[in-house]
């Protein structure tokens, strides 16, 4: 090796991959491959201290821009952070000549396979594949026999995962048709890694990405019906509940479509359209990202509450094209993968330029013989694969004993399926030095007509064992991003400019599905709620340690009561007679904060502020994620001690320079379309109803002793710099009141609130022939009318005489407006969570008279 | 025999339904032995859409959807259907069970591939421990098929009983077969199960039931309402229907409707509604006589 580094720096010196299997980069004799010996140079050059920190610093990339595996669904269920590692895979152009072959020839046979088995079946009729096969298999849409997709193609997408044997040659694990995951993991793993090593990416001449999602997305176009110029295209996503959401998120934003959920869309007159906040558009291609099955609750499985009704109807009108076609999901179990050479030959009159791993099914004599009498050198799969329902099964079949299994197998036999052991090649991996480890490749095509690409580049899944690849992935292992090299200098693309293209200017972006709208909306409350616990939380917590603690007898239990109204302490800590039986304040307090079986506590509005995040995550700018990340790690506690009043108060701090940190960047950096529109509405209304909430809990009715009231008041509302600026220390009940009610100056008050709360509805989309003011209008127009009219001094007044009714008067008013216009609100622009139902089975006895 | 038949499936929803799905099987089916001369669909709310295709077992399907806010719903068929005899099948010139089972098993022909759907399980007939050891019982070596078919079907009708009300469209044949009792879904259902079982092909067939006896005969059971029996694959001798709840071969007395593999595949009103808070359902079925 031609360098002069001192050895203990050569990161590759330690590496000395397994015997028994084939690596990647080095070869038998552990020299470098030629094609790797440059990368291998590059990495030795860059050095062991160099590589760490680079490393450190991309891992915080990725955990910040918290691309995790599986979505994020209540406390207790975080998700885990998807693993990548610092060296790349590398693969030379030579060999992925072979390999881009191979694939394609597999997605062109697959998706002739499915043509015929939902269009003539000569498949069956011929023998090559047995009726069972077909016909037992839940993924097989008789709903769709003898419907052809758009250019009969059903496979706009595949995915095949590959393994190489120790002998150097490559083998398909497995086949995946429904809606292949990974290739979101695979982008951003490139994202990090290039960005990681730019020197090594641009010498070493790696194959780009971005030309592959260009064609991805046209594929799509493509299919729009009747190829209409700019097609509306939906990325159809399970959910946040699904494992994929954050891929399917990470896409949406990449490729530029709106990220649906089934309850974004409803068919009209065959057509699926989008529910948006300026009424129903027409949608002409589905990115599908859920399983067939669950697409709709009518005509395909029943119990879907995911799906959209009546979708089966608009594709056979032919208003809209799914990609994948549904029904696709078919051919990726593993049960076809036994059947692959027959139909090969029987479809391409070919032979496989790549093998699978011997596949036996046990649905047929043979098949089950072989099995049983090599139950021990096999890997049992379910036959029938159904995405994402099957790793319970596949869990359970890994623990049985051999007995076991084959009681299992014989009971039902067409169920199973068993795939030969591999030992797949090795590749080192990064950690304290260079580990090798076990990898398998997820290679991805798109096909539009008749024209087939391949992605260079891959997702490469490492483990350290050879269990099969499933677990893998949800036992968290890492990935890596792959490189393939080209022969000569490779040209940068990128997605966002197309030269030749000339846009039209916007000013606004994609049209916001209610959905997203309602959970902006939401996040907006949380945040205010948030930010109004905190500083309820600091003030009392401050008054209960040491200095302070005497002077406290006034202001605390009206702090406890702000705090017992909302639900973050027991009631009883705020009538002082019940006081007695339950522990001190000051003892239970901090872990009120974060006791998330009583759900109003701190810690659960920062869980659902971060489930909400992560839901609208495609909608929002890094940035801001990074800080609704942080905000949520932050608030921890240390688990190893109790918290103690101080700590509490420290990470309080924290927790309010965050959310302001939040605020700042809304109000900064994000443009004033429908979203911000929702933020602010969620804000606005939650911030007033909060004023309103301390000054009914402090002054209604008047306490005894007013100044230090006055000033806990103030402190708590954020205003007491203000007050101080303009009073001094005089404090009386006239000025606090204005300036925490109608000073439209100062951004604290409820006037400031409720007059931007009114331009934002002002500006909400309506329909603009409807004569007068609508609901929510009018509410708004009537609250920002009350606090104009407010007399605040005459209130005041009254009010230090014992004149309380006034006051309660105007604050249950403004309640009572403030929660009619959220519904307002939400009757009109949200997504109404009512769900869909089956129309009871009807028994043909079940006659009412 | 002609026949005018009128089914009225009445739906009232507590809160207002914006939209809804739906999807029929209520056109009786055109059949070598029965065509239908009138069939008209009304429906009320108005739909949006109406829609006819054919499923994939060849059954008439009608799609409609409603997207106006509506409280009731009211779907009304009515046709006019004329049934002619069917042929007397000879039981005993029938081939032997095994031999379709056989044939079944390695189905290639266009026959027996078609048949070989109604041979698997199917979401509503799932097969539990026992079942095949009952279905044998009328199934010795080499017995035609059609003779232990009907054989079978006299004992489920000797052995279980006529109990409206007792049964959901959701009791399983395990249920069924415990509790000995049922309506003719279930029957048909559990038998289907039996033939599956011993690797027989069977189908479910939605249909009705004429109501008036011709004098000196007594009233057939599940008259006013839709009505459920069999078809089982007996090989050469084609498909024969089969009704369990009155133990009869099938012939002018029944009109068919639409068969699939079980109650899912052919169920008169399939439907999606958003909302709709409670719901209530009514329905009628008027098979009369016709000119």
């Amino acid at each position: 090796m031609a360098t002069s580094l001192p050895p203990a720096k050569k990161i590759f010196q330690d590496y000395s991959p397994l015997a028994s299997a084939y690596d990647e980069l080095l070869d038998s004799s552990s020299e470098p491959r030629k094609f790797a010996q440059p990368f291998i140079d590059a990495i030795n050059t860059l050095g062991k201290d160099e590589l760490a920190l680079r490393w450190q610093q991309a891992n915080r990339q990725v955990h910040e821009n918290g691309l995790a595996y599986s979505g994020h669904v209540g406390v207790g269920d975080k998700t885990r952070p998807w693993e990548l590692d610092a060296i790349p895979l590398l693969i030379s152009s030579a060999q992925w000549k072979r390999v881009s072959a191979a694939i394609e020839q597999r997605a062109r046979l697959l998706n002739l396979v499915l043509q015929d088995l939902y269009g003539p079946q000569t498949l069956l009729k011929n023998g090559i594949l047995p009726p069972n096969l077909v016909f037992s298999h839940p993924g097989f849409l008789r709903a769709y026999l003898g419907q052809s997709p758009p250019s009969s193609c059903y496979l706009s997408f595949y995915a095949a995962d590959l393994a190489r044997s120790p002998d150097g040659n490559w083998w398909v694990v497995a086949d995946r048709t429904e809606a292949p995951s990974g290739l979101g993991y695979a982008l951003e793993n490139r994202i990090v890694i290039s960005r990681m090593l730019p020197d090594i990416f641009r010498n070493c001449q790696i194959q780009r990405l971005a030309p592959f999602f260009i064609a991805a997305q046209e594929t799509l176009v493509n299919l729009a019906p009747a190829h209409r110029e700019n097609p509306r295209i939906v990325l159809l996503s399970h959910g946040p509940a699904s494992k994929n959401y954050f891929e399917d998120a990470y896409l949406a934003r990449y490729l530029g479509y709106s990220l649906v959920e089934g309850g974004d869309l409803s068919v009209r007159n065959s057509k699926v359209m989008l529910k948006t906040l300026g009424g129903l558009l027409p949608v002409d291609v589905i990115f599908r990202r859920q399983n067939s099955g669950g697409c709709d609750p009518l005509e395909l499985d029943v119990d879907s509450r995911y799906g959209v009704a009546g979708l089966t109807q608009a594709v056979h009108a032919g208003s809209v094209t799914l990609a994948n076609a549904l029904g696709s999901g078919l051919v990726e179990s593993p049960a076809f993968m036994a059947f692959m050479p027959q139909l090969a030959d029987a479809m391409l009159g070919q032979s496989l330029l790549m093998p699978g791993v011997a596949t036996h099914w046990c649905g047929q004599p043979a098949g089950l013989k072989h099995v049983l009498e090599h139950l021990d050198e096999l890997t049992i799969y379910p036959a029938f694969r159904q995405r994402g329902l099957d790793s319970e099964l596949q869990l359970r079949l890994n623990r049985l004993s051999t007995a076991e299994l084959a009681e299992t197998i014989r009971r039902n036999p067409a169920r199973f399926a068993a795939q030969e052991r591999m030992v797949r090649s090795t590749a080192p991996v990064w950690g304290q030095g260079l580990q090798s480890a076990y990898v398998a490749l997820r290679t991805y095509v798109t096909t539009s007509g008749e024209s087939s690409i391949v992605m260079p580049g891959a997702l490469a899944r490492v483990s350290s064992t050879l269990d099969p690849l499933e677990m893998s992935i949800q036992n968290g292992e890492r990935s890596k991003d792959t490189w393939v090299l080209a022969d000569e200098p490779v040209e940068n693309v990128t997605l966002l400019d197309k030269p030749g293209k000339a846009i039209s200017i916007r000013r606004s972006g994609a049209e916001l599905p209610s959905r997203a709208a309602e959970n902006i909306f939401w996040l907006g409350r949380q945040l205010e709620r948030a930010e109004a616990a905190a500083r309820l939380l600091r003030a009392a917590a401050s008054r209960m340690d040491g200095e302070t603690r005497f002077s406290s007898s006034v202001e605390l239990p009206l702090l406890l009561r702000c705090l017992a109204d909302q639900g973050h302490v027991e009631p009883g800590y705020a009538v002082p007679d019940m006081r007695v039986p339950l522990p001190p304040i000051e003892q239970v307090l901090p872990q009120l904060a974060f006791d998330t079986d009583q759900p109003p506590c701190l810690r659960s509005v920062l869980d659902e502020l971060f489930r909400l995040g992560s839901v609208v995550r495609d909608r929002m700018s890094l940035d801001t994620w990074r800080i609704i990340r942080s905000i949520d790690e932050g608030f921890i506690p240390n688990p190893m001690v109790a918290t103690s009043l101080f700590e509490l108060l420290s990470l309080i701090d924290s927790l309010i320079t965050e959310l302001s940190a939040f605020s700042g960047i809304v109000s900064d950096s994000m443009t004033r379309t429908q979203s911000y529109q929702f933020l602010e509405l969620g804000r606005r209304i939650e911030c007033s109803l909060q004023i309103i909430g301390i000054i009914k809990n402090f002054f209604v009715p008047m306490p005894e002793v007013q100044r230090p009231a006055m000033e806990t008041i103030l402190e708590v509302a954020d205003s007491l710099m203000t007050y101080r600026s303009r009073y001094m220390a005089n404090l009386q009940l006239a000025p606090v009141l204005d300036l925490l009610l109608t000073d439209e100056t100062n951004p604290r008050s409820l006037a400031f609130q409720l007059f931007r709360l009114s331009e934002q509805v002002e500006q909400l989309p309506r329909d603009r022939i409807q004569p007068g003011y609508s609901a929510e209008q009018r509410i708004a127009l009537s609250l920002t009318h009350s606090i104009k009219m407010m007399d605040i001094e005459m209130v005041a007044e009254s009010h230090s005489l014992g004149e309380f009714v006034m006051l309660e008067k105007l604050i249950a008013g403004w309640e009572k407006e403030l929660k009619q216009l959220a519904e307002a609100i939400s009757h009109r622009y949200f997504v109404h969570a009512a769900s869909a139902h089956q129309l009871a089975f009807i028994s043909p006895q079940s006659i009412e008279p | 025999m002609k026949y005018k038949v009128t089914h009225t499936t009445k739906y009232a929803y507590s809160e207002a339904v914006p939209v809804c799905h739906n999807l029929l099987h209520l056109a009786p089916r055109v059949l070598a032995y029965q065509h239908c001369d009138d069939y008209r669909l009304i429906v009320h709310p108005q739909p949006a859409e109406l829609d006819h295709r054919e499923d994939s077992f060849g059954n008439h399907v009608s799609y409609f959807s409603i997207d106006q806010a509506h409280l009731r719903l009211t779907v009304t068929s009515s046709s006019l259907v004329n049934v002619s005899p069917r042929p007397e099948p000879n039981t005993a010139l029938t081939p032997g069970w095994e031999e379709v089972a056989t044939s079944l098993n390695r189905a290639r022909s266009e026959a027996t591939l078609s048949a070989y759907p109604f041979v698997l399980d199917s979401p509503r007939i799932i097969p539990f421990a026992g079942l095949s050891e009952y279905a044998i019982e009328s199934f010795p070596a080499k017995r035609p098929i059609l003779e232990s078919a009907v054989d079978l079907t006299r004992r489920i009708h000797e052995d279980f009983k006529y109990a409206p009300r007792k049964t959901t469209v959701d009791t399983s044949i395990e249920e069924v077969f415990e509790k000995r009792h049922g309506v003719c879904q279930d029957f048909a259902h559990f038998q289907i199960g039996c033939l599956r079982s011993i690797g027989l092909a069977a189908r479910y067939v939605s249909g009705y039931l004429r109501t008036e006896p011709p004098k000196g005969e007594t009233r057939l059971v599940g008259a006013d309402a839709s009505h459920a029996w069999i078809s089982i694959y007996c090989g050469s001798s084609g498909w024969i229907d089969l009704d369990p709840t009155n133990n009869v071969l099938v012939s002018t007395n029944h009109i068919t409707l639409a068969w699939g593999r079980d109650y899912n595949d052919v169920c008169p009103i399939k439907g999606v509604i958003i909302g709709g808070g409670n719901h209530q359902m009514h329905v009628s079925v008027d098979v009369a006589p016709a000119k």
